[in-house]
């Protein structure tokens, strides 16, 4: 395990579990009712190159924006 | 309501795009009734069904994510089965995406409300590669589960079976109590017993008491402010009990509950489903060519222009054969009736409506029936993914380009869609720039006036222009009005085949929104006009605003008079010039620069009459307003500027 990086430090395919998410209540909210809570396990599909990051969670794809992805802290795998 | 009566009122709620609202169609059929929430921009469905002789009414409630306030969806929801406590919540679950859709499953569990599970595209979840065991999952839930394939009518009459033996009260339903971890379950009594020792009656909340206490806990601003009214003491214990729980767990009480809840759900997930291998199916393989860095980016511009080429090109032909018939029925009037004044003011109502027709059937109606299709299979949400970093430019994210893409259909639908923006800041960008877009009747001044006699090249580049005002004027907009922008958190469904009859649905509510709202006021004001000109004050009103067409836009008299006539319906306006002009040749009575300051000049001077209606509708006629007149202040600059400028090139 090495320390906590963004996760749009990952690269395509690489996994990582979620340690915090930085943020207004509103956003971390959002997340977290959409299944990024602190110990999951995602992983990175891709990056668009116009912004949104892809993210495999709990089974279901999620287009997360790129200023709020910056927030979403990962242990990588 | 007593349970004599025999009527039953359930609700459906679910995430987004689960196929809650095939199972609604496919219940209710035609007797729906689609309107507003009271006081709120969301969209109410309800609608009535009879069955083993009860009398049942379904309503669909909003596609949410969770019971929280983060969005007036998700309040709506909450604050509807709070409070007219419908008598059977169907929860709409999407098999292959199991474990987040228990998530809010688990929430309507808290709710303690008479429950039944609709377990939907199981098909679909097994050609992922996931079987469930729902026999398992109900007795782990402790609620009835249907396995339901929507799109085929599978499983929703046993759903309304289902419902009616709860509603009798022959079947018993022991649903799951949802344990905590021990620091968050005493904090939770704690509170109980607070309210229970003050003598807060249930009624008085409307919630369960548990579920209060919880919500307290999570910091629910509305659940506060109701408590707040009763006994504001208990607000501060909660608020001490989360940040106690916030120091046990080094995340916000919130998140911290969350968690828990989720893996409640992991857990539950997990023993019910059984994962089999799946071959790289051919969707899978569609979402990553799509979503792609390059090719992703290629398909939608072939995708998007060859649709828009198809409508068009289509629809000019449609629309010229439509017009001619009308034509000679128009002849055939003038016969019968004369050419006197009353006659002709019953012929401008009898315009008004060929001119909604002649627009609705060849472009707006296949236009939203394919963009239908598109936003059916999913293939919307992937446009969104791919150009996220554009809108957010303008202060938007991804989904704007929803309403967007509507706008070039017809500005009304595509107004009411910025509903899907998630604050007010966001909705009102959406909505400005949304009326900037060129919609099917200036395409057809655009293609008929300039791709006509100036080639294709112009006609594009317009669109070009166009484009760059969008995104500058929207981008002024976003750095001018206060707020943070939010960020776009989306899912991206599998893709799937397009449900026709889903997509038929929403292809008539857009064309609906066109029909209810633009066609009367089309009628009233060609009739008004019509009056004008019988009365012959066009021609004085034309000459009054000489000094801005002539002067300063370098067109001729005519066209004020052109202009105003477009407030109403804006291909009106290339109609009209022929008449004013005495010919369809455009090249004889304008030059080529005359025909790009006219063609600008309606692009961006005004939403038409029913486009403010629709503004007035969601934000108020202030706002509305000042749209109005910005654009036409705006329409008259630029058109100006690209006159000075044309005439140095061309």
């Amino acid at each position: 395990m090495s320390r906590p990086v963004p996760i749009v430090n990952l690269r395509e395919g690489e996994k990582g579990v979620i340690v915090s998410i930085v943020g207004g209540l509103g956003v971390r909210q959002r997340l977290s009712d959409m299944g990024l809570t602190p110990g999951t396990e995602v992983t990175v599909i891709r990056f668009a190159p116009f912004g949104p990051i892809e993210l495999s969670v709990r089974g279901s794809n999620l287009a997360i924006g790129r200023g709020i992805a910056t927030k979403i802290f990962v242990e990588k795998e | 309501m007593k349970k004599t009566e025999k009527k039953i009122n359930i609700a459906l709620a679910g995430n987004m795009n689960v196929g809650k609202s095939v199972i609604f169609n496919s219940l209710t059929g035609l007797h729906q009734h689609i309107g507003n929430w009271p006081g709120k921009t969301v969209e109410r469905a309800e609608g009535t069904l009879h069955y083993k002789g009860y009398t049942i009414d379904v309503i669909d409630l909003p596609g949410i994510y969770s019971l929280s306030t983060f969005s007036i969806e998700e309040l709506i929801s909450r604050e509807y089965i709070a409070i007219e406590r419908p008598d059977v919540v169907i929860n709409v679950v999407d098999a292959p995406v199991l474990e987040r859709n228990l998530f809010f499953t688990l929430q309507l569990l808290e709710f303690g409300v008479p429950m039944i599970m609709a377990l939907n595209q199981v098909d679909v979840a097994r050609k992922k590669g996931i079987a469930i065991d729902y026999k398992k999952l109900q007795k782990l839930l402790g609620i009835p589960i249907i396995p339901t394939i929507a799109i085929r009518d599978v499983g929703v009459h046993k759903l309304l079976n289902e419902a009616i033996k709860i509603f009798r009260g022959k079947k018993k339903t022991k649903p799951l109590k949802i344990k905590y971890g021990k620091d968050i379950e005493t904090r939770i009594e704690k509170i109980v017993k607070l309210f229970k020792k003050s003598g807060t009656k249930k009624f008085e909340i409307k919630y369960p008491l548990r579920y209060v206490a919880i919500k307290l806990l999570e910091g629910d601003k509305e659940i506060k402010k109701i408590v707040n009214d009763i006994n504001p003491k208990i607000i501060t214990v909660a608020e001490k009990y989360a940040k106690e729980i916030e120091r046990i767990h080094g995340h916000p009480s919130a998140t911290v509950i969350a968690s828990q809840r989720y893996n409640i759900v992991n857990k539950i997930a997990g023993d019910v489903q059984l994962f089999t291998t799946s071959e790289k199916k051919f969707t899978e393989k569609l979402h990553n060519i799509t979503t792609h860095k390059l090719w992703g980016y290629i398909i939608m511009f072939v995708l998007v222009l060859s649709m828009f080429f198809t409508v068009f090109s289509f629809g000019n032909f449609l629309s010229e054969y439509l017009t001619n018939i009308f034509a000679n029925a128009g002849a055939l009037f003038e016969e019968t009736f004369g050419i006197g004044i009353v006659s002709k003011l019953i012929w401008s109502l009898v315009e008004g409506i060929i001119a909604g027709v002649v627009i609705v059937i060849p472009y707006i109606l296949p236009f939203y029936f394919i963009l239908g299709f598109l936003e059916d299979s999913g293939y919307l949400s992937r446009i969104a993914f791919l150009v996220d970093n554009i809108m957010h430019k303008i202060g938007l994210h991804g989904k704007a380009f929803i309403p967007l893409m509507l706008g070039y259909g017809c500005n009304v639908p595509a107004c009411l869609g910025c509903r899907i923006m998630e604050t007010q800041r966001e909705r009102l960008i959406a909505i400005f720039v949304t009326t900037l877009v060129p919609c099917a009747a200036v395409t057809v001044i655009i293609l008929g006036l300039v791709g006509k006699f100036l080639g294709i090249v112009w006609a594009l580049a317009l669109y070009v222009i166009n484009l760059l005002i969008i995104f500058i004027l929207g981008r002024i907009l976003f750095k001018v009005l206060p707020g943070e922008p939010t960020g776009l958190i989306m899912e991206m469904h599998s893709y799937r085949m397009p449900h026709l009859k889903t997509v038929a649905k929403q292809t008539w509510f857009r064309v609906k929104e066109f029909i209810y709202i633009a066609f009367p006021l089309i009628v009233v004001s060609s009739f008004l006009i019509k009056l004008l000109e019988v009365a012959n004050l066009l021609q004085p009103i034309g000459n009054m605003m000489i000094p801005i067409t002539v002067d300063w836009l370098g067109l001729p008299v005519v066209a004020g008079i052109v202009l105003i006539f477009g407030i109403v319906r804006k291909e009106l306006t290339l109609i009209m010039l022929a008449t004013l002009a005495g010919t369809t040749n455009f090249a004889l009575v304008l030059t080529p620069a005359q025909m790009i300051v006219f063609t600008l000049v309606t692009m961006f001077y005004i939403p038409c009459i029913a486009t403010i209606a629709a503004l007035i509708k969601d934000i108020g006629w202030k706002k509305a307003f000042y749209i109005t007149i910005f654009e036409i202040a705006f329409a008259i600059a630029i058109g100006g500027i690209a006159l000075r400028l044309l005439l140095l090139i061309l």
